[in-house]
């Protein structure tokens, strides 16, 4: 059991308007300076590149998908968000990705999926955003999932320097 | 057990088979040694060197020896992870990711390729090799059944010994020598036979892999569970293998050395079409007087069974032979009940008969049926048969397919059918249809033709509210002592 020891108050804060004085002060000191707060969403947060966004897959220069459907960041997955079934190409990249779901109602945006890929073909990107009225419109296909390589090459480059001063750092 | 000798393994005694070389002598005892060009159904030629472990024999200081070369004999002192050997190893490995390609993303033996388990293990992290990998063809057609990938294939000579020693049809060779050795078929002919599946599981690495299989899952997301094929009366032991719970998309054996040793055919390989059609049957089916189909549940079917069995006279039970012996005593003793002998159909012989495994007869659980009492009989004597009686219970998985479903629609309207069976069969002389679960979704027993019992298991759930056969033939037998409460048609 805990005993709470009720303070007792002084004359001043029992007057109760001295108190109601200092409360205002405050207020309206504020009222007269800068405002922090943000229009969101008509004025969103600056990303950066170390914003983990929901993953968006990289569709190369050529017009071809980076990804080969080999499924790591599948099995890296915590949440069991992605879904990929590949086929076979005539490029000599010989397999792509099918169909590639991501529920992003299941994704928790860890970024293992980005950490798994042996193709760099998976980033997180700097889009935030989420809602639908619907489950299913949340479950993300290969259309909704493809970005121009442009639009994630500040993560991309971030990511290699960050894996490049792990692999130096490691191997001594 | 044949004659043994007493070796020391890594410190232990341990009985060892003197006919087997030292390899298997490891493995048998749990020593993890590894191995490319030696597979225990073929002749090792101790080709890949991976295999190295030091051996002391008598007073001669201790040796690193191939293990799959070596046979055992008695007072050896083994030890597999002596340094000389596990540098041996290491260098040999080196030496074959040399020329390899890094395609395990695309590669589809990645995730059961002992090449990437061994270099996972034991390999550097980094490759110091600076010279250019050799370029070779990397989809080279070999038939219908295999496609070659030359750049991954590490020469170890297990798909020719295949060839040669198994079907006993040499095909393949390797061509030639040194770093410009590559795997061939003569004039790049198309690889011919029935056994031609079996080289994408003794090739250790992704240089064969089956089109059929090709790129069709990562093998992590299969779901592998023990079966036996369905393909003929040899019932080869074989892993049956899902993909999320649903579609089968690939089967390949399991060991089993009384029945089908390493191996199976192609046509039991991949004739499993059955297993994945569309049009499965879930819960019962009744024909309603409009001429359409009402779905109830599997019971309500089986009520309607029991009362056409007591309204109308004659009857006859046919069974698939697919049924498994645990189905095959229900249907028995549910025979016996209405006073007929239970027959089967017994599809006509087919032209895969070889003198390796494939028996040419179609019929997987034959010897476990007629051992059961039941009849083995044609389908057009079934047909014959079937039209002297008043109702006639068709049952188990593709019953209707053996008869031949024009047939089956085709029977007189007078006749009441109960068909359970995976499918429907939209004909007016169907009166009632029964879901059934198919192979890959039941537990069973079927026997083969030698008398070796295969077991089932299931890989998937049945569709819903699909009742076991054994469950809806116990449920029809306990219904049919109790009294009819009137027929409902
Ligand atoms: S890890 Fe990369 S290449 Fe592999 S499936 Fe995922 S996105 Fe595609
Ligand atoms: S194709 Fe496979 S089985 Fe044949 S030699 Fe090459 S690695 Fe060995
Ligand atoms: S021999 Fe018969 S049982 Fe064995 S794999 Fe072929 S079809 Fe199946
Ligand atoms: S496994 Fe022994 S040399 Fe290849």
């Amino acid at each position: 059991m805990v005993i709470v020891k009720r303070k007792t108050l002084s004359l001043a804060e029992r007057l109760y308007l001295p108190e109601v004085v200092r409360g205002l002060s405050i207020t309206f000191r504020k009222l007269f300076q800068p405002k922090i707060t943000r229009q969101y969403p008509e004025d969103p947060l600056p990303t950066t590149s170390v914003t983990r966004g929901q993953p968006r897959l990289v569709v190369k220069d050529d017009g071809n998908i980076a990804c080969v459907s080999c499924g790591l960041c599948e099995a890296a997955c915590p949440a069991y968000a992605i879904t990929i079934d590949g086929h076979e190409t005539d490029r000599s990249i010989e397999r792509e990705p099918e169909e590639f779901q991501i529920d992003m109602l299941r994704c928790i945006l860890c970024g293992f999926c980005e950490e798994a890929c042996p193709k760099d073909a998976i980033f997180m990107s700097n889009e935030l955003e989420l809602a639908d009225t619907t489950r299913s419109a949340l479950v993300y296909d290969l259309e909704r999932l493809k970005r121009p390589a442009a639009a994630l090459a500040e993560r991309m480059d971030y990511i290699k320097r960050i894996n490049k001063r792990w692999q130096t750092s490691s191997s001594t | 057990m044949s004659e043994t000798v007493t070796i020391t393994l890594n410190g232990r005694e341990v009985e060892a088979d003197p006919k087997k070389p030292l390899i298997a002598a490891c493995h048998e005892h749990g020593e993890a040694v590894p191995h490319y060009c030696y597979h225990p159904g073929l002749t090792p030629v101790g080709s890949c060197r991976i295999c190295q472990v030091q051996v002391k024999q008598g007073e001669a200081p201790p040796r690193t020896v191939a293990a799959c070369r070596t046979p055992v004999a008695a007072g050896m002192v083994v030890d597999t992870e002596a340094a000389p050997a596990h540098e041996a190893r290491r260098q040999c490995l080196e030496f074959l990711l040399k020329n390899h390609p890094l395609d395990c993303p695309i590669c589809d033996k990645a995730g059961e390729c002992t090449l990437q388990d061994y270099a996972f293990q034991e390999g550097q992290g980094k490759g110091r090799s600076v010279e250019p990998r050799r370029k070779l063809p990397k989809r080279k057609d070999l038939g219908e059944v295999i496609l070659l990938d030359n750049e991954r294939c590490i020469l170890c000579s297990r798909c020719v010994r295949f060839m040669e020693e198994v079907p006993k049809t040499p095909q393949l060779c390797i061509a030639g020598r040194g770093s410009h050795s590559t795997v061939e078929t003569w004039n790049d002919q198309p690889l011919t036979g029935n056994y031609q599946g079996n080289l994408a599981d003794v090739c250790p690495v992704g240089a064969l892999t089956l089109r059929k299989f090709r790129f069709q899952a990562r093998v992590w997301n299969l779901l592998k569970v023990a079966s036996t094929c369905p393909g003929c009366s040899r019932g080869c032991a074989v892993t049956v293998e899902v993909l999320r719970h649903g579609a089968l998309k690939r089967v390949r054996p399991r060991h089993e050395p009384a029945v089908n040793g390493w191996w199976m055919c192609d046509q039991g390989r991949f004739g499993f079409e059955d297993a994945n059609r569309p049009d499965r049957l879930a819960g019962g089916a009744l024909r309603s007087q409009s001429g359409g189909w009402e779905a109830v549940p599997t019971d309500a079917a089986l009520e309607t069974t029991r009362d056409m069995f007591a309204v109308h006279g004659e009857a006859r039970i046919v069974a698939s032979p697919f049924v498994t012996v645990e189905e095959g005593r229900e249907l028995a003793a549910l025979a016996k009940t209405i006073g007929c002998r239970p027959v089967f159909v017994s599809p006509p012989p087919n032209e895969w008969a070889d003198d390796l495994l494939h028996t040419g007869d179609p019929a997987p659980n034959r010897r476990g049926l007629s051992e059961l009492g039941f009849e083995a009989l044609p389908p057009d004597e079934i047909l014959a048969r079937v039209g002297e009686v008043e109702v006639v219970l068709l049952v188990g998985e593709r019953v209707a397919d053996l008869i031949g479903r024009e047939a089956v629609a085709a029977l007189p309207e007078a006749l009441r059918v109960i068909l359970m069976d995976e499918a429907l069969v939209d004909s007016p002389a169907v009166d009632v249809a029964i879901g059934v679960p198919n192979y890959i979704e039941r537990t069973g027993t079927w026997i083969n033709v030698d008398g070796h019992a295969g077991r089932l298991n299931p890989a998937r759930p049945a569709p819903p509210q699909t009742w076991t056969l054994v469950r809806s033939l116990d449920y029809l037998h306990t219904l049919l002592h109790t009294e009819p409460q009137g027929a409902r048609r």
